[in-house]
């Protein structure tokens, strides 16, 4: 972003604001702005979301493939994340300019959803967009795009990976026989570890494109991040882009619905006591917890709307 | 495949001259002078105009006129495969290019030298038709500016396919291999057309009639934007009136008015 400019005079009205736990619009240092989640705003997508929060404007679109499993974890689909920063943000994202930040936040995003060696302790159980193991799989691209910067980006961008996920539909997949006239199923696989996935013939697929067979994943355990910030001696949440000019250190925290840390990065130019970076913490896990009912709450309003309209 | 029914019907519903549904939105973004989202059936584009504003780069500035400077983009989640966009790649340079033409001819350059108007248009979905309605986004985040502009820009594109001529293609019917002649006009200057591409080869009377096609349905398309244009305003007229100034409703509020005399 074309650097913004700050006085020093603003950021000394801000500080001392979030010292009196009030601040410019109002809010204590605890709440987050207005969150408004509309669903499928991208119809020809598996699943998408709008989310604004304040300022901060984003579209994520799921698209769903089949394509092949990583082959460490065979029998996982996979998530790949990409983020894009559109010119309509800002003029300084024209070109090339945005890459240096929609590279960073891709990886956060990758990270809080990241699933464990054996592609189940993520936040989306991998395993459930596996087709056939070893061969094929769902490949879900959740790409995002910055529609404006108003600070908090990266909440705002989980808030909305999540909610595009909840909003994914899957088809359904059978796999069928393939041309062989044996009555085996459409593969084999050999025992020898070395040739673990050697097919013998190829398995056919079919994808239902009935939308009532589709599957919605389950998005109960993806977390969502909470980047919590010093300004002066308190820590902040949801800073608006004014306030993220005075803050000199944060951290962001993935937490889950059930108030467990999945995740923690520390941004920023400044370090912090780790006693206060507990205490931070502490206020991502209370935060978190408003962010994943209010989430909730419009998901739930508006799947429950779409169904009634299906 | 059938594109035309035996009934003269689209495989959309649609008659051969008909328009998709048409939906703009103003004032979309928060940190834009001006933006639109511009939606011709499921094709929605967005477009954010930032200036008029100094010159950034010093040699560039003109003495006579102003800079307009474009960028269109695809999101990767926009097309019915996901593709990751090739920044620059020569189709974008190409209505990159397309845009800032028509542009050029519709702002009133010559009011504003020394200075650079930038403006960004960002398909959220693609299904056919996206240089249209990229062009018909860029009027209206302009005129959600206030930028001064000489007439309405208005765009749409026709084709023929199975001896019909076919207003406002879709993708399916886009990659019909039939031609695909896209129009922009000022409809208040005798429908003076200010962009003219055609794809694949065609005859000339068949060409002729695609082409009236075309601008008449831009023509269609410019009325559409002129009620939404008058909405606008008068939505932004009756918040300052009661007080309460919406989202940019200050500055736009004037000019907007101008632009809608024309």
């Amino acid at each position: 972003m074309a650097s913004p400019l700050i006085s020093a005079a603003e950021v000394q009205w801000i500080t001392a604001g979030v010292s009196f736990n009030i601040r410019n619009d109002g809010r204590q240092r605890e709440d987050f702005r207005a969150l408004s989640v509309q669903l499928g705003v991208i119809t020809q997508a598996t699943g998408s979301a709008r989310v604004q929060l304040g300022e901060t404007d984003v579209i994520v679109g799921v698209k769903a493939e089949i394509g092949s499993p990583d082959p460490d974890r065979p029998d996982c689909g996979r998530l790949v994340f990409g983020v894009e920063c559109s010119p309509v943000a800002s003029p300084a994202f024209r070109g090339r300019g945005g890459d240096e930040l929609s590279g960073e936040l891709a990886r956060a995003l990758e990270r809080s959803f990241y699933p464990g060696p054996s592609g189940r302790a993520g936040g989306v159980d991998l395993s459930t967009l596996s087709i056939v193991s070893g061969k094929t799989c769902w490949v879900l691209y959740v790409d995002a795009l910055l529609l404006n910067i108003g600070g908090n980006l990266h909440d705002a961008l989980s808030v909305a990976a999540k909610a595009a996920l909840a909003d994914a539909k899957i088809p359904k997949v059978e796999v069928v026989q393939g041309e062989d006239p044996t009555d085996e199923p459409g593969y084999e696989v050999d025992d020898d570890p070395q040739w673990f996935s050697l097919y013998l013939y190829e398995p056919d697929y079919e994808v239902d494109d009935d939308p009532q067979q589709a599957q919605r994943l389950d998005v109960s355990r993806v977390p969502l991040c909470v980047t919590v910030s010093q300004i002066g001696a308190h820590s902040v949440v949801d800073l608006t882009a004014q306030e993220e000019l005075c803050s000199s250190a944060s951290v962001q925290v993935a937490v889950d619905e059930s108030g467990v840390v999945c995740g923690l990065t520390k941004r920023r130019q400044k370090g912090v006591d780790p006693s206060v970076a507990l205490e931070m913490v502490e206020v991502a896990q209370r935060s978190a917890a408003k962010l994943h009912a209010a989430l909730a709450e419009s998901l739930g309003g508006q799947q429950a709307q779409q169904m009634s309209v299906g | 495949m059938e594109y035309v029914s035996p009934e003269g019907l689209r495989l959309d519903g649609r008659r051969p001259k008909e328009l998709r549904q048409l939906k703009a939105e103003l004032g979309v973004l928060a940190s834009a002078d001006g933006s639109a989202m511009f939606e011709m059936g499921n094709t929605k584009v967005l477009a954010a105009v930032f200036g008029p504003k100094p010159v950034e780069t010093r040699s560039q500035e003109d003495d006579k006129r102003c800079l307009v400077k474009c960028e269109y983009a695809m999101a990767s989640f926009s097309t019915g495969e996901r593709r990751r966009r090739g920044k620059g790649d020569r189709r974008a340079t190409e209505i990159t290019k397309a845009i800032r033409n028509c542009l050029e001819q519709t702002i009133l350059v010559e009011l504003m030298p020394r200075s650079q108007i930038d403006v960004y248009v960002q398909v959220l979905q693609a299904d056919g038709g996206t240089r249209c309605a990229c062009i018909n986004a860029a009027f209206m985040a302009l005129a959600a500016a206030a930028v001064p502009m000489r007439d309405i820009l208005a765009s749409c594109a026709a084709g023929y396919l199975e001896s019909t001529a076919l207003l406002d293609l879709n993708y399916v019917e886009d990659s019909g291999g039939g031609p695909d002649v896209a129009v922009a006009i000022h409809p208040n200057f005798d429908d003076r057309v200010v962009l003219l591409q055609q794809d694949n080869r065609v005859a000339i009377e068949t060409f002729e009639e695609v082409l009236q096609l075309a601008v008449a349905g831009c023509r269609a398309v410019g009325e559409f934007m002129r009620q939404r244009l008058l909405e606008h305003t008068d939505a932004l007229a009756a918040a300052r009136e009661a007080g309460q100034p919406q989202e940019g409703a200050a500055d736009d509020n004037e000019d907007a008015l101008d632009e809608d005399d024309y």
